[in-house]
């Protein structure tokens, strides 16, 4: 660039951290981390949702502590029924004399479980699917095209209520039924990219170093679709954490006394009129939560995708 | 000289980055008549951001700040946006390196000169159609009836920048900035191309802005050439007496170019003295 | 060391077939550098491409040191024949520094003391070891190039195609790699096969060169004839015109500025 930065020189960690010369293999990695860091942080609503995402996690690790009381077995059923907030309940207890703060710290883990699992099943199919489709190109392309097509036309809950309904509820079955549905758009995403990286010329220079197909595609096409994938992945985990929530909603998801937001707000609802913290409560949980992601999801994006930024 | 037409007297451009401000431009007078001026640097030398700051162009986050920036008499920092956007397309005209991102892919050349010309002057469709096939026939179309129905991606690159040429100069503009018009352009291809605007200019008496980073080329199309170094000028000088430039750095520029007349091996390569930038 | 013997290549099929390549012939001695030349559409680089299996041979054969290339070309083929290409911004994989872009080729041949033969690389094309752990985005366009050329040298190739290696370069880092380039030949003793639009980059840097166009090759000179300009056709003398700088037809010889 033309003429001088203006700017004062930093020093310290944040020096060694932005050098021109990194020294090693991890402060080239350390430094190009902060920079993502420092725009990310430019994002005040980024931010927030990533204090939501990390809240739940902690909450989820640190339950048994913060809990105050078992998420499962409840109180007095005479006296401590549908109790509304108040000191020694936070949120108010439910129908089964249960403290609603607890079961909803406990059934962060639910949550957590099934959003973390599904991102586990889920990406790697649609990274590798999309991948090998994209590079190779011909029938394998047209196959594997097809399979997604056939997958996304699947309405993603209607697809899991069949799949709950074959295999039982549960809510193992719930998120593979979700996993399952959730892929395709993640293949279509790394396909587009890949259609885009396989014919630069650094994908030709290390085939031209005799580099295998299983080469390029994991070491040069999967890094270049990850960044991507992640920020849909993020912004995806609403719709992943309402799935199961609606799933449990129905009766088909976690059972019964598992403390799933979802299934918490389905007996909620029996008492919506004069009770209704019994809902609100775990409602509220899932809004935040889904928040928190998409919050999040959009300063990722911002951040590894400028392409897609507004 | 009489009036200039562009007059620019301590054009900055700066940008405010995360990483801190960069000025691209920093300083840059010169006056244009109606003649043909050639601007030279090498990549980040700030030319092309002086092009575009003149027609109000830089882009985000950029800032423009300048003592003076009149066009005719108007001042162009301090114009109603109304005023800039009757200069911008209808006076001053810009063309730019690629036709490819220049033309729009999903309407006929034919249409997009019309309504470049329709946009800047009270015309009929019938008035304008003949006009966009006259300018069309001016850049030395074979078959000016034909190219008028193709959409850009049907034609060749030579073609879409002559295209590109005629929807720029069928407004009749008085000041011309071309950006590295031929660069994408085989050499054969661009000597035509640069053969027709020399035409133009002359036949119509327009001001160019010819902004290039081929020192050779620029020498021996221009009348006037400045040489910019990281956002400053270092050297005017007209282009016939380029071979007698005083700075080292034009020196130095027009050394380090293997020509077919003279075999020096090693080539001479640039030693930037910093004391160029200050 | 390279004989191309009726190269054609030819791409699709039925309305959609192009000629990319036409029955093109051309030998290089080993240690020689030879230049293509032409236009865009000409075909010297689907040429290049057709030698290191980036193109289809659709006719002809691609000799190198005696022996015809297989398709696929074999891992031999990739330790004797690399390439550098035109864009180094588009040549160099966003996300990897330097040292993985320069270990990658070391990685896929087994070959070992990849930290020695990193250093010795960089330190060919004229950078030094602060460079090792640089990204792309980190080097100026002159410094792309080299680790490009570095990226080639790695496997110790006996020939390097080169396609259009200066021109998305400023002048002065151009002038810089060709003279990387010159030396790197002499003292490696590699063979060249340079593709460029322009006249004087291939004289410089090479000593036989083949006009071409429309996939044809037109004419075959050393740069000796170039220089001094004896090309016969026509069209080889339009490109040595071209190449001097506008000329205004109208205005008397003696006032345009000749090259």
């Amino acid at each position: 660039m033309a003429g001088a930065p203006l700017a004062e020189q930093p020093t310290g960690l944040r020096a060694w951290l932005l050098s021109a010369e990194p020294h090693s293999r991890w402060q080239a990695r350390l430094g190009r981390f902060y920079l993502g860091w420092r725009s990310f942080t430019k994002n005040p609503l980024a931010v927030v949702g990533l204090g939501v995402v990390i809240l739940l996690i902690l909450m989820a690790i640190f339950a048994d502590v913060i809990a105050p009381y078992s998420p499962v077995a409840g109180g007095d059923l005479r006296t401590q029924r549908l109790l509304p907030p108040s000191e020694t309940f936070w949120l108010g207890t439910d129908d089964q004399a249960r403290d609603i703060f607890s079961r909803l710290v406990h059934g962060s883990r639910i949550t957590l479980f099934v959003v973390v699992l599904v991102a586990l099943i889920a990406t790697p199919i649609g990274l590798l699917v999309g991948t090998v489709s994209g590079y190779l190109g011909g029938w394998v392309d047209t196959v594997l095209m097809r399979v997604t097509d056939i997958f996304l036309a699947f309405p993603r809950l209607v697809l899991a209520l069949a799949f709950v309904a074959a295999l039982g509820p549960g809510i193992e079955n719930a998120i593979i039924a979700i996993a399952i549905t959730s892929w395709p758009p993640y293949a279509r995403i790394a396909r587009a990219e890949t259609l885009m990286i396989r014919n630069s010329d650094f994908i030709a220079a290390v085939r031209l170093q005799g580099a295998s197909t299983p080469r390029i595609i994991l070491g040069h096409v999967v890094p270049l679709c990850v960044s991507s994938l992640i920020v849909r992945v993020t912004l995806d985990m609403a719709g992943i954490i309402l799935t199961a929530a609606g799933l449990g909603f129905l009766g088909l998801g976690a059972q019964p006394p598992m403390p799933e937001w979802g299934a918490m707000v389905a007996t909620g609802r029996n008492y919506l009129i004069d009770q209704w913290w019994v809902a609100a409560m775990p409602g509220l949980a899932i809004f935040v939560v889904s928040l928190g992601f998409n919050l999040l999801g959009d300063g990722l994006r911002d951040v590894l995708d400028p392409k897609a930024a507004k | 000289m009489t009036k200039p037409l562009l007059d620019v007297e301590d054009l900055r451009v700066r940008f405010h980055l995360r990483t801190g401000t960069v000025e691209a431009v920093r300083g840059v007078s010169f006056q244009l008549g109606r003649e043909r001026l050639g601007i030279v640097g090498e990549s980040g030398s700030g030319k092309s951001q002086t092009g575009r700051a003149i027609l109000g162009l830089t882009p985000p986050p950029g800032e423009v700040t300048a003592k003076r920036l009149a066009f005719d008499g108007i001042d162009l920092l301090t114009a109603s946006k109304r005023t800039l956007r009757h200069l911008r397309g209808g006076r001053i005209s810009m063309v730019m390196q690629d036709p490819k991102y220049s033309l729009n892919p999903v309407m006929t050349i034919g249409e997009q000169i019309i309504e470049a010309y329709q946009a800047h002057a009270k015309a009929g469709r019938n008035e304008a159609r003949d006009k966009a096939l006259a300018m069309l026939e001016a850049v030395k179309m074979r078959d000016p009836g034909r190219v008028f129905s193709l959409y850009p991606h049907e034609v060749s690159g030579g073609m879409g920048q002559r295209a590109m040429i005629a929807m720029m100069l069928v407004t009749e503009p008085d000041l011309l900035i071309a950006d590295e018009p031929t660069s994408a352009l085989d050499v054969t291809v661009s000597m035509e191309v640069l053969r027709i605007l020399d035409e133009l200019v002359s036949e119509r008496g327009m001001g160019l802005i010819f902004i290039s980073h081929d020192l050779k080329l620029v020498s021996s199309f221009c009348d006037r050439v400045l040489v910019m170094y990281a956002g400053r000028v270092v050297e005017e000088l007209e282009a016939k007496n380029l071979r007698e430039a005083q700075h080292p750095y034009t020196q130095g520029l027009m050394r380090c170019l293997p020509t077919l007349a003279n075999d020096v091996r090693p080539l001479p390569t640039l030693n930037r003295d910093p004391s160029w930038a200050l | 060391m390279i004989d191309i013997q009726n190269l054609s290549v030819v791409y699709g099929t039925g309305r959609l077939r192009v000629d990319a390549v036409k029955n093109v012939s051309f030998s290089v001695a080993q240690g020689a550098a030879y230049g293509l030349v032409g236009e865009s559409g000409s075909g010297k680089s689907t040429v290049l491409r057709a030698i290191c299996g980036l193109a289809p041979i659709s006719g002809g054969r691609v000799l190198i040191d005696g022996k015809e290339v297989t398709t696929p070309r074999s891992k031999d083929f990739y330790r004797t024949v690399q390439m550098v290409f035109q864009d180094p911004y588009a040549s160099l994989h966003p996300r990897h520094t330097v040292d993985r872009t320069l270990s990658e080729p070391l990685a896929i041949h087994g070959e070992k003391d990849a930290e020695a033969r990193i250093l010795q690389a960089l330190k060919e094309v004229g950078l030094g070891s602060s460079f090792r752990f640089r990204y792309p985005h980190q080097l100026s366009g002159g410094q792309r190039q080299r680790i490009a050329i570095a990226r080639a040298l790695i496997l110790r190739p006996k020939v390097l195609l080169l396609d259009e290696p200066t021109s998305a370069l400023d002048a002065s880092v151009q002038a810089e790699i060709l003279n990387l380039l010159d030396d790197l030949r002499r003292r490696l003793g590699l063979t060249y096969i340079l593709v460029s639009h322009d006249l004087a980059v291939v004289a410089h840097l090479c000593e036989r060169l083949l006009v071409m166009r429309h996939g044809e090759a037109i004419e075959e000179m050393t740069a000796e004839a170039l220089r001094s300009g004896k090309a016969s056709n026509d069209y080889t003398q339009s490109l040595i015109q071209a190449s001097q700088g506008f000329t205004r037809d109208s205005h008397p010889p003696a006032q345009a500025l000749a090259g």
